[in-house]
């Protein structure tokens, strides 16, 4: 399960962007979370994916309640939850090619050696050539950039993903391609899915449920 | 369709180039990269906008649409190379000099409605400022008469007149949004290129943003809409250009593409396809580099109805450059 | 943004400018066996001629030779103090950004305050409390320009603190220092070198500065303040190449480094780099 719990959370102190949101994820669930931009669907997507600390709240990852956030979280409950964000322009270090992106995660923990190989696996998996991992990001469109960025999320095996917004910034053909790479891995794996966006017709047709923004809410009066 | 049929829609189209308010012929971008490599950015773009009319270009990114729409605007870069003929009025956009285009194009013929508004307005100036300003420099209303011409501007864009005095950030992605048009709207340009408006826009927002376009359109302006936003493109658009690397590939009446006839290219319909409302599958493969596109038609490596005739680029003919098209022409 | 022609031009003519100092400064001495400081009154104050193309000085030493040795000392102090404001500049900026909160206060109101303080009073501040020499000057240049790199360093830390791709490197597993080395400090380094080659030019006026002033270097020593200095009364007795040649030794290769940075600039900017758009 990926439950979050009357989950307050902000920028500024004293000032959060929502109070009390909670939202709860089975094993191998897909859920869309639909809200306007602005309401802080974002931030909670960060807290679930251990980026931002809430101010209040639990977040309990599989049976354990997260206390540490960022650097300070435990490196196997950080790498449990892979992100994909809207911008793949942003995300992405511009100095290193795409194959060193999608090989990052691996490096970064220290598992260098598996590198080369999880990289030919997942590049065909998101629709990337070898001739485009060769690439840097500043040679490759949007489209092609944020497949990247999904496959880098998908490295570590995550058993949870969490999508904010990834298909935004993107055409209906390559929204369609990206959409389906997250559905084979988590029917290969089992993970579940938390889907951030505005677009109804497509979380509907993506997610297992829909939830909408004000339903993670307490509901005023009750 | 036979060629009759054919022959009989090209006639309709040479007749739609007479009283076009746009009329663009050959249109052709190339970028002229180091070592050599050329970027063929727009190949021999064919069409016309009347008043009145909304036209929607439509596209994945990086398909060259957006260059387009700079090439129109004179706002290339220095290494770009433009052939053919963009006639608005009696002038060749593609000709003109610098100064024709900053005088007499930008604002008073061709009002831009730009993809992200609150980075397009001055930070430190209410949008008071940025209409007056702009009605001072379009129109020669005297200065007593400028705060109503804004205010006026204001109102045909639908902006509400309690914010006319807040800054840019201050302003929701909406009123961000209707406020550059209320911009564009001073100049009374009979064009509005609105450049992919609602990227990044909630759906309900993309709506209004969308009709509100089209209300433009309905009181007599062109409208050119650059998206990859299908659902937007199919809310508001009269015809449909479909560009594929470079080159417009299908040129359609909106209701006809949308509906249950569908687009005639294989790669138009793959694109309507990969909407979630239909069968949400991707076109297979990923579109060519522009600067190395394949010898005849750039579709071909992706499209499943590709022979050995398509190693010729096929011409665009009663509104489809294909030689499969889903609906055979004669 | 310059056109490609003019921006070619700057190039080169900067790159030639820079390179030939370097040449002069770095082999002149060794190959050269002249001693600058050779007195010969007998030559006192000649004009520029086949012997002395700079003229001699007032005690009759070979300006050329005087001004390359004085253009060695010159650079060598700008380049030395440079180094040390950058490194200096870094480290705090570095530090205020990535650790934020009270340290990123403390230290930032610390730059403030030295800010407050004009550059040349705080300069010659340092230097009067040590003997005249290399040092001193090297720590009164770098005392008074690492403010700017650190202020610099630190909103780019900031800023990319928290971009996406640093959240994607902690969600990947990535450990705090590999973020530091390998996704911030290689994204600020560019900045911060630039911001180093902009500064020598500042540092060797600087310390052209305290040298004019008598506060610098020892007077005997060629650098291009003291040559500055010493040809004062000549210029009032009409000689003027005394003063002119070490003024375009130190107007010329200044002007050079500061091109070169600035053609340096012009690559890191990223609208530059991406040379299309589509």
């Amino acid at each position: 399960m990926l439950e979050l719990d009357s989950v307050t959370a902000g920028y500024e102190p004293r000032r959060p962007v929502f109070r009390d949101a909670s939202l709860s994820i089975a094993p191998g669930e897909s859920v869309g979370l639909l809200g306007p931009s602005g309401c802080g669907k974002s931030t909670l997507a960060r807290v679930a994916a251990l980026l931002h600390r809430p101010d209040a709240g639990r977040l309990v990852l599989d049976g354990t309640e997260v206390t540490a956030w960022r650097h300070r979280a435990p490196r196997a409950q950080r790498t449990a939850v892979g992100v994909v964000f809207q911008q793949p322009r942003t995300a992405a270090d511009p100095r290193l090619t795409l194959a060193d992106l999608i090989a990052e995660p691996l490096r970064a923990t220290g598992r260098k050696a598996e590198a080369a190989d999880r990289v030919a696996e997942l590049a065909p998996a998101v629709g990337l050539t070898p001739e485009l991992l060769t690439r840097r990001p500043h040679a490759v469109s949007d489209g092609q950039l944020q497949r990247a960025c999904l496959a880098r999320a998908l490295t570590l095996r995550p058993r949870w993903l969490v999508c904010d917004e990834m298909t935004a910034m993107l055409d209906a053909s390559t929204t369609a391609a990206l959409v389906a790479a997250v559905e084979t891995y988590r029917r290969e794996t089992g993970a579940g899915l938390l889907a951030v966006g505005h677009d109804r017709v497509l979380l509907n047709r993506w997610c297992d449920r829909t939830v909408e923004w004000k339903d993670c809410l307490p509901h005023p009066g009750a | 369709m036979n060629a009759r049929v054919a022959r009989a829609l090209d006639a309709v189209t040479a007749e739609r180039a007479e009283d076009a308010l746009l009329s663009v012929r050959g249109l052709t971008v190339r970028f002229r990269l180091r070592g050599g490599r050329t970027v063929a950015a727009v190949t021999d773009a064919d069409f016309d906008l009347a008043p009145g009319e909304c036209l929607a270009l439509v596209g994945e990114s990086g398909c060259g649409k957006s260059v387009l729409a700079s090439a129109l605007l004179g706002l290339l870069p220095a290494n770009a190379e433009t052939s053919g003929t963009a006639l608005i009025g009696g002038t060749d956009l593609l000709a003109a000099d610098e100064k024709t285009l900053a005088r007499s194009v930008r604002g008073r013929r061709i009002g831009l409605v730009p993809q992200s508004p609150a980075a397009h307005l001055t930070p430190v100036r209410t949008v008071r400022a940025h209409l007056e300003e702009t009605v001072r420099a379009l129109t020669d209303t005297p200065r007593p008469g400028r705060r109503k011409a804004a205010e006026d501007a204001a109102e045909r864009a639908a902006f509400p007149a309690t914010h006319l005095d807040s800054y840019p950030h201050e302003l929701s992605g909406g009123l961000a949004q209707r406020a550059a048009t209320a911009l564009a709207l001073i100049g009374d340009a009979p064009l509005l290129l609105a450049d992919e408006p609602t990227t990044g826009l909630d759906r309900d927002l993309v709506e209004r943003t969308a009709d509100e376009l089209r209300r433009h359109a309905d009181d007599g302006r062109g409208l050119l809409l650059i998206t990859h936003d299908l659902t937007a493109a199919a809310r508001i658009a009269d015809r449909v250009a479909v560009m594929y690397a470079g080159r417009i590939v299908e040129l359609a009446p909106a209701h006809r593409f949308f509906g249950t006839t569908g687009p005639d290219h294989p790669y138009a319909r793959g694109l309507l396809d990969a909407l979630p409302d239909r069968a949400f599958t991707p076109v297979p493969g990923m579109p060519p580099e522009l600067s190395a596109l394949p010898e005849g038609c750039a579709f071909a490596p992706r499209c499943p109805r590709a022979t050995d005739l398509c190693a010729t680029v096929p011409a665009l003919r009663a509104g489809v450059a294909c030689h499969h098209p889903e609906r055979p022409r004669a | 943004m310059a056109d490609p022609r003019t921006h070619r031009l700057r190039l080169w003519t900067s790159a030639t400018v820079v390179g030939a100092v370097a040449l002069a400064v770095l082999l002149v001495p060794p190959l050269v066996h002249l001693d600058e400081q050779a007195v010969d009154l007998s030559q006192k104050l000649l004009p520029p001629s086949w012997d002395h193309p700079f003229g001699t000085d007032d005690v009759g030493r070979d300006l050329l030779l005087r001004c390359v040795y004085g253009l060695r000392i010159s650079l060598l102090v700008g380049l030395v103090a440079a180094l040390v404001a950058t490194v200096l500049g870094t480290a705090v900026g570095a530090a205020a950004g990535a650790l934020g909160g009270w340290t990123d206060r403390t230290l930032m109101r610390l730059v403030d305050a030295f800010s407050s303080v004009p550059h040349l009073l705080l300069g010659i501040f340092v230097v009067a409390l040590f003997r005249p020499g290399v040092w001193p000057v090297i720590a009164s240049v770098a005392v008074t320009h690492w403010l700017s790199t650190a202020r610099i360093v630190r909103s780019e830390v900031l800023s990319l603190r928290t971009r996406p791709h640093i959240e994607a490197a902690i969600s990947g597993g990535a450990s705090r220092r590999r973020v530091a080395t390998r996704h911030l400090l290689p994204a600020v380094l560019p900045q911060a070198g630039l911001a180093a080659v902009l500064m020598v030019p500042h540092a060797m006026w600087h310390e052209s500065a305290l040298s004019f002033l008598g506060l610098g270097l020892p007077s005997h020593q060629a650098s291009l303040g003291n040559l500055v200095q010493s040809a004062r009364s000549s210029l009032l007795a009409g000689d003027w190449w005394p003063t002119l040649f070490p003024g375009l030794f130190l107007i010329v290769p200044t002007l050079a480094i500061a091109g070169l940075a600035g053609v340096w600039r012009d690559r890191l900017n990223p609208r530059r780099r991406s040379e299309l758009m589509l």
